[in-house]
């Protein structure tokens, strides 16, 4: 007997039922590849039957916003609009309607819809660092850099836990070369007018 | 101090397998309610986010890997190490000596770290390589770590149940009907199968 819809992450065969929540590797019937198969019971969970909002039958029943003919069943709990069970979306146990949830996810607002995030502490330290192989490049790059670490010092940074010792390393860095730059014009002006 | 959201499960893995400037890295983080997967190339971050109650398996596969560099970097420290014996010349030696040095590292920390794997996580709509479990001792750590968050998300199935359902499951195949060929066939052709993400 084989689970079909578990494959061989190798070969694609059909894993076995004794390869399934073993300890130990078991080697895959087709290529011998040894795996080990770890299932869990949301595995034989069926796909919830998708829901259809209720027709409005009383005319001075509530109405979803979207759906005038669909009777309402709760409000939209950050904008207050009146929402049928289709256009109820769940998160984390509130209910949104699917506007404020791509508001949400768009302004970053709903930090669980999040998928992408700049690290702009990052950046600016790269930018502090790495042009100091060109010495010359830091005339430009670090003013750019000590822009960016003030302009996102309290930009979001990572999802994970992260400190604010880029920034400051950013900081420090482009201010010395900012000074070195203030003092290098500094005796070069003083030379050719002395 | 505030609680850390999330807690690191493993550190930073290169995505491609044989990259030396890689191209992006991958790590794990365990939340609340879910595993994080953190692509990054070092000045963006890609979040992927796998909750416990949607977790379906975990598929380990013990890859030769670990064998291949053992072999590789074991002979090339061999290479650089041995002819410092038969030599004379001091900076030959120095610079035999130092390459050598790193290769025999590189030999000790690999097998320090053990058999090398590679990790997939099945959801119902996704089958997501995890390349920062690439090492089967940490994967098989984490997954103890993981399971009973699993458990207490999704409820736990006595062995027995879960081969009865495994059994009534729409996919499953009995061997009386398909006999030995179904193992030895190969790639399925299962309309069911959920896309593949590799």
């Amino acid at each position: 007997m084989s689970l079909s819809l578990l494959l061989c992450p190798k070969c694609n065969g059909p894993l076995p039922e004794s390869a399934i929540n073993r300890p130990d590797l078991t080697p895959c019937p087709v290529c011998a590849s040894p795996l080990q198969v770890e299932i869990f019971p949301a595995l034989f969970r069926r796909a919830a039957v998708g829901r259809d909002g209720e027709a409005v039958l009383v005319e001075t029943e509530s109405t979803c916003f979207y759906h005038p003919q669909k009777k309402a069943v709760l409000p939209c709990e950050a904008c207050g609009r009146f929402l049928c069970v289709l256009c109820d979306c769940e998160l984390h146990g509130k209910h949104y309607c699917p506007a404020c949830l791509e508001v949400g996810r768009k302004k970053r607002k709903i930090k669980s819809l999040e998928t992408e995030r700049t690290l702009y502490d990052s950046l600016a330290l790269s930018l502090a660092v790495l042009p100091l192989l060109m010495f010359y490049l830091t005339f430009i790059t670090a003013p750019a850099a000590l822009y960016m670490a003030l302009r996102y010092w309290n930009a979001p940074r990572s999802i994970v836990h992260r400190s604010k010792i880029r920034l400051v390393l950013a900081i420090t860095f482009a201010s010395l070369q900012i000074i070195g730059w203030v003092i290098a014009i500094y005796f070069i002006i003083t030379k050719n007018h002395g | 101090m505030a609680e850390k959201e999330y807690e690191r499960l493993t550190r930073a893995r290169p995505r491609a397998r044989f990259a030396v400037i890689s191209s992006g890295n991958s790590s794990l983080w365990l939340g609340k309610d879910h595993l994080l997967c953190i692509d990054t190339n070092g000045y963006t971050e890609n979040y992927k986010r796998f909750y416990f109650r949607d977790i379906q398996a975990f598929l380990i596969r013990k890859t030769p890997r670990y064998k291949w560099w053992s072999v590789v970097t074991g002979l090339l420290a061999a290479g650089f190490l041995l002819p410092i014996a038969f030599s004379t010349e001091v900076w030959l030696q120095y610079i035999f000596g130092v390459v050598g040095g790193l290769f025999s590292l590189i030999f000790v920390i690999n097998l320090a770290l053990g058999p090398s794997s590679a990790c997939q996580l099945r959801t119902a709509v996704q089958l997501e390589e995890l390349p920062s479990l690439n090492r089967l001792r940490r994967t098989r750590k984490e997954l103890d770590r993981l399971r009973p968050l699993l458990v207490a998300a999704q409820g736990a199935l006595p062995p027995e149940e879960i081969f009865s359902r495994v059994r009534e499951f729409p996919g499953s195949e009995t061997s009386s009907a398909s006999g030995a060929s179904d193992v030895t066939s190969g790639a399925v052709e299962d309309s069911n199968v959920p896309p593949r993400i590799i």
